[in-house]
């Protein structure tokens, strides 16, 4: 924890607002939020529904900008950066886990999998053949490669795409809401999986819940309110508090 | 290359998945089908009636003067025959066109037409009654010369009584006011035995009264519009290899003489009643008509059945004598009157109709001129020339001929052939002879020349002693009296035997020239270049393109081809609505796919290429099969030929069934234009995909 904290942080959030526009009216979704995560750190946003969780996770995925403040990723301010460079940044320093698993329906799991590979064009096609299979094999899908999503079940699903986002080996890894669609056992199956994978390869994590078992598993939980920073709190303080915040209500 | 076997995997895979994509194939797939199959279908019509047009008259380019008022249209245009300035000398013409190293031949022309008359059957048979009378002034009188007048007699005496007849017939149906009183005189008279009696002590007294006051009862017969190409006949045939005699012979080399079209021959020349018995075979035969269904084969039937009077004033006495007892024999009947004999003989019916069809041919025609002219018969052609007056020239005819697979066409049928010399003189230019012959003509009458400043002194000035009235003008010439000097004795007759040098021939004015080339290919460069090289040597000179000489016609196809392609323009751009509208639909339903992909790092070129692939791929899966499709019907139709259902295709057809080809140039076009349309149509779709944001993939279901 300590060594972590000594190098530099890989996602640096800086009194960062951002607002939507529905029609005429202005709705804050953050208003003025300081966030750093170190390389290596397993980190879960917490937050009732409308807190700007998925707000804040879309900001440091560099899929939406922030209407003020600096969000900075593997050191680079996103307002700087283009359109194709942001893409870019995406592609090779971020993993991706979407709630409803977002799988290319057509595709196989393999090439599900290869996709981001293709798109680095960085390794040849044996060298992509062994990473995928390492993947696989690694979230415990080898002999479904050649499926299609359609005929895996939804834990099933959610580990290819867990795959998928660290194929590339991205120094951080997002996912927003990663359980919400499964059941509990595969949903905990899931966060076990994205824990090994961080201790084991110590790709950073950051995922959004509103699950105080899946919380359990974080080094850290950050949590937000009304689009504000609230505080950061180890596991155990975050489960008390959220039950002291239940009986308050 | 992963990432492009990945988009074609991707894009192959959603091919049959979405229901969109089936539809837009579908419209793809029936798209190729048409411009594939309409497209060759028009080729080769096109084709076809090129070889139709360039294989007739028009050659593959024609040459005319810029001078002309309008165009030329070789196969005549909406208002009779075009306005055209004349070619002055064709041999000048002639070499400069023929050094252009694809120029293969060039063929001098004009086209004009005429009425002519069948004449009237009781003139025409007393014309020859007083050639033999003549013959026997001039030669005595030998037993055959006396058989063959008492036969013409007794048919004239025989036409006299059919006319009387009539007469009577109609009587029933006129007011005695009606009747002319001198007519019937005139007839009565030549009805008494008197007459014939002493129509031997003065023939040519009696002769003169049927003509003048008998015949003029018979209306004429009727006038006929003829079309006729002169050109120089020797080269037409070498150039022109599809001609083919048919009957008679070609007019000898350098010599006058007129062609007929056979079809121009059968069905405006034959005699009507064999006509119409031909007409309804044809239909019968060919189109499985009924006469007891049609009412076009019925109305032959009752107009065979009603006029018979052409067959009964062609019938001598004895001719007719046997043509009862044959129509007897062939009914079983002991009718005697001719004409009762052949209108039930005629009255035909779907049973009876080939057994009376053959006994047509077989009893009948032997002793009926089935043709209004024969081969070797002289036949007066009186036109009006271009300025206004009316010439008349006497031009034989050698044989007919027809355009091998243009047999049955009406448009290619209509044109007979005639030597240029004729020609010229119909359409007003006088050829060496008829110069010299006029002025020989000047000179034994005493007339001079006087040219139009000098007219008004010579008709009225001092000197104007002499009548300028001519005394003596080609019509009026005795027939008996031969010209004097070597060239008064070139009387019209002469001229029918004159042969022509090659040189006499091309010396002298032409409508236009048709122009053979060595490489067809090459045709618009070639005719580019004349353009140019004729304007340069200032010889005024328009040159068109077979299509452009045959008027209307050759416009037809071209037409055609503007209307399918306007119909294949507004179906892909129904097409490209429908397709743009899918697209955006299928774009739609994938924006959730899409923004995954944007998250996961794909660029915007790679959705692009993504959408983009997908269409072609579409476009050419689907018009892969459209086009094979396409080949097959073509490949049947070719194999098997279109028939021409009815006789004005034969023309576009180039015979009576169209082979169509189906060429590259035809799939290529149909494949380029499908995937043009297919590409277009997504543009704006695929655009609509690289502006999806990656923030789409984050949206839940709920």
């Amino acid at each position: 924890m300590n060594a972590a904290v000594a190098q530099s942080p890989i996602v640096s959030i800086t009194n960062v607002t951002k607002d939507y526009t529905l029609g005429k009216v202005v709705v804050p979704a953050l208003r003025g939020v300081d966030l750093q995560v170190h390389p290596g750190e397993f980190i879960s946003i917490a937050g009732p529904s409308g807190s700007g969780k998925t707000t804040l996770l879309n900001l440091i995925g560099c899929v939406d900008t922030a209407t003020a403040g600096v969000v900075s990723v593997a050191g680079q301010d996103t307002k700087l950066l283009t359109e194709r460079q942001l893409t870019h940044l995406r592609l090779h320093t971020i993993g991706f886990i979407f709630q409803s698993f977002n799988l290319v329906s057509v595709l196989s799991v393999f090439q599900n999998v290869e996709f981001p590979l293709l798109l680095q064009r960085k390794l040849d096609k044996n060298q992509r053949k062994e990473r995928v299979n390492q993947l696989l094999e690694q979230v415990g899908l080898a002999h479904h490669a050649r499926h299609r999503p359609n005929e895996l079940s939804g834990g099933q699903r959610q580990r290819v795409a867990v795959a998928r986002a660290l194929v590339t080996r991205p120094q951080l890894v997002l996912a927003d809401e990663p359980t919400a669609n499964l059941d509990s056992v595969t949903g905990q199956n899931i966060i076990d999986l994205m824990k090994e994978l961080n201790q084991k390869e110590g790709t950073t994590f950051i995922f959004s819940t509103h699950d105080a078992k899946v919380m359990s598993h974080a080094n850290a939980v950050v949590r937000l309110a009304d689009g504000k920073f609230l505080d950061r709190l180890s596991p155990a303080e975050a489960r008390r508090a959220m039950a002291a915040g239940a009986e308050g209500h | 290359m992963g990432q492009l076997r990945l988009l074609m995997q991707v894009a192959f895979r959603n091919l049959f998945t979405s229901k969109i994509n089936i539809l837009i194939g579908g419209i793809i797939f029936f798209g190729t089908l048409l411009v594939v199959v309409g497209g060759a279908l028009l080729d080769s019509m096109d084709s076809a009636m090129s070889r139709s047009i360039i294989g007739s008259v028009a050659g593959h380019l024609q040459v005319y003067s810029d001078d002309s008022k309008e165009e030329l249209s070789l196969y005549g245009g909406m208002g009779g025959e075009p306005d055209l300035a004349v070619l002055d000398d064709f041999s000048r013409i002639k070499p400069f066109l023929e050094k252009h190293p694809n120029v293969k031949t060039v063929v001098p022309m004009g086209t004009s037409g005429a009425l002519i008359s069948s004449g009237n059957t009781v003139d025409l048979t007393l014309a020859r009654l007083r050639d033999l009378y003549k013959k026997r002034a001039e030669e005595g009188e030998s037993p055959a010369l006396r058989a063959n007048i008492d036969s013409v007699k007794s048919h004239v005496r025989q036409m006299v009584s059919l006319m009387e007849e009539q007469r009577n017939k109609s009587r029933e149906l006129l007011s005695s006011a009606a009747v002319d009183p001198l007519e019937a005189e005139a007839l009565a008279r030549a009805r008494t035995d008197a007459f014939w009696d002493t129509f031997e002590s003065d023939p040519f007294a009696a002769l003169e009264f049927l003509e003048n006051r008998i015949a003029p009862q018979l209306p004429d017969g009727d006038l006929l519009d003829m079309r006729y190409v002169g050109t120089d006949l020797d080269s037409f045939q070498r150039t022109f290899d599809r001609m083919e005699i048919v009957d008679g012979q070609p007019v000898p080399q350098g010599k006058r003489g007129m062609l007929l079209s056979k079809f121009y021959y059968e069905n405006f020349l034959k005699l009507k009643t064999a006509l119409r018995l031909d007409n309804i075979k044809q239909e019968k035969d060919l189109n499985q008509k009924r006469i007891d269904a049609d009412p076009q084969l019925q109305r032959w039937v009752k107009e065979n059945q009603t006029q018979t009077r052409e067959i009964l004033f062609q019938l001598d006495p004895i001719k007719t004598r046997q043509a009862v007892e044959r129509l007897q024999k062939v009914l079983g009947k002991q009718e005697p009157s001719l004409e009762k004999l052949l209108s039930e003989f005629l009255t035909t019916t779907d049973d009876n109709f080939d057994t009376r069809y053959q006994q047509f041919y077989a009893e009948l025609a032997p002793l009926l001129d089935l043709y209004r002219m024969r081969m070797g018969d002289n036949l007066t052609i009186t036109a009006f020339t271009r300025t206004g007056y009316v010439q008349s020239v006497n031009v034989k005819i050698y044989g007919t001929y027809q355009f091998k697979g243009l047999e049955k066409s009406a448009m290619a049928g209509v044109i007979n052939l005639m030597d240029l010399m004729s020609f010229r003189e119909l359409y007003g230019y006088l050829s060496p002879d008829r110069k010299a012959e006029i002025a020989e003509l000047q000179k034994n009458s005493g007339l001079k020349a006087v040219d139009r400043a000098n007219a008004e002194e010579a008709l009225f000035g001092e000197e104007s002693g002499n009548s300028l009235v001519a005394e003596a003008t080609p019509g009026l010439i005795e027939d008996a009296k031969a010209f004097e000097g070597a060239l008064g004795s070139l009387r019209r007759d002469d001229l029918a035997a004159r042969v022509y040098s090659q040189q006499e021939i091309e010396q002298g004015v032409a409508l236009s020239a048709a122009i053979i080339l060595k490489d067809p290919e090459q045709l618009q460069q070639t005719m580019e270049e004349l353009k140019q090289s004729s304007k340069a040597a200032g010889l005024k000179l328009r040159v068109v393109s077979w299509q452009q000489a045959a008027g209307l016609i050759g416009q037809f196809v071209l037409m055609a081809k503007l209307v399918l392609y306007f119909a294949v323009f507004i179906i892909f751009i129904v097409a490209l609505v429908i397709i743009n509208n899918a697209m955006m639909m299928a774009t739609l339903q994938r924006v959730r796919e899409v923004g995954t992909m944007r998250a996961i790092g794909a660029q915007r070129s790679f959705i692009l290429s993504m959408v983009l692939v997908e269409t072609v791929l579409l476009g050419f899966v689907f018009g892969a099969g459209g086009a094979l499709l396409g080949s097959g019907i073509m490949g049947a139709l070719g194999s098997a030929g279109i028939p021409a259902g009815n006789e004005a295709l034969y023309f576009f057809f180039s015979g009576p069934r169209l082979y169509p080809t189906l060429s590259a140039g035809n799939l290529i076009a149909a494949f380029v234009i499908v995937l043009l349309v297919s590409a277009i149509s997504t543009l704006y779709p695929a655009f609509l995909a690289t502006r999806v944001s990656p923030l789409q993939a984050m949206q839940t279901d709920e």
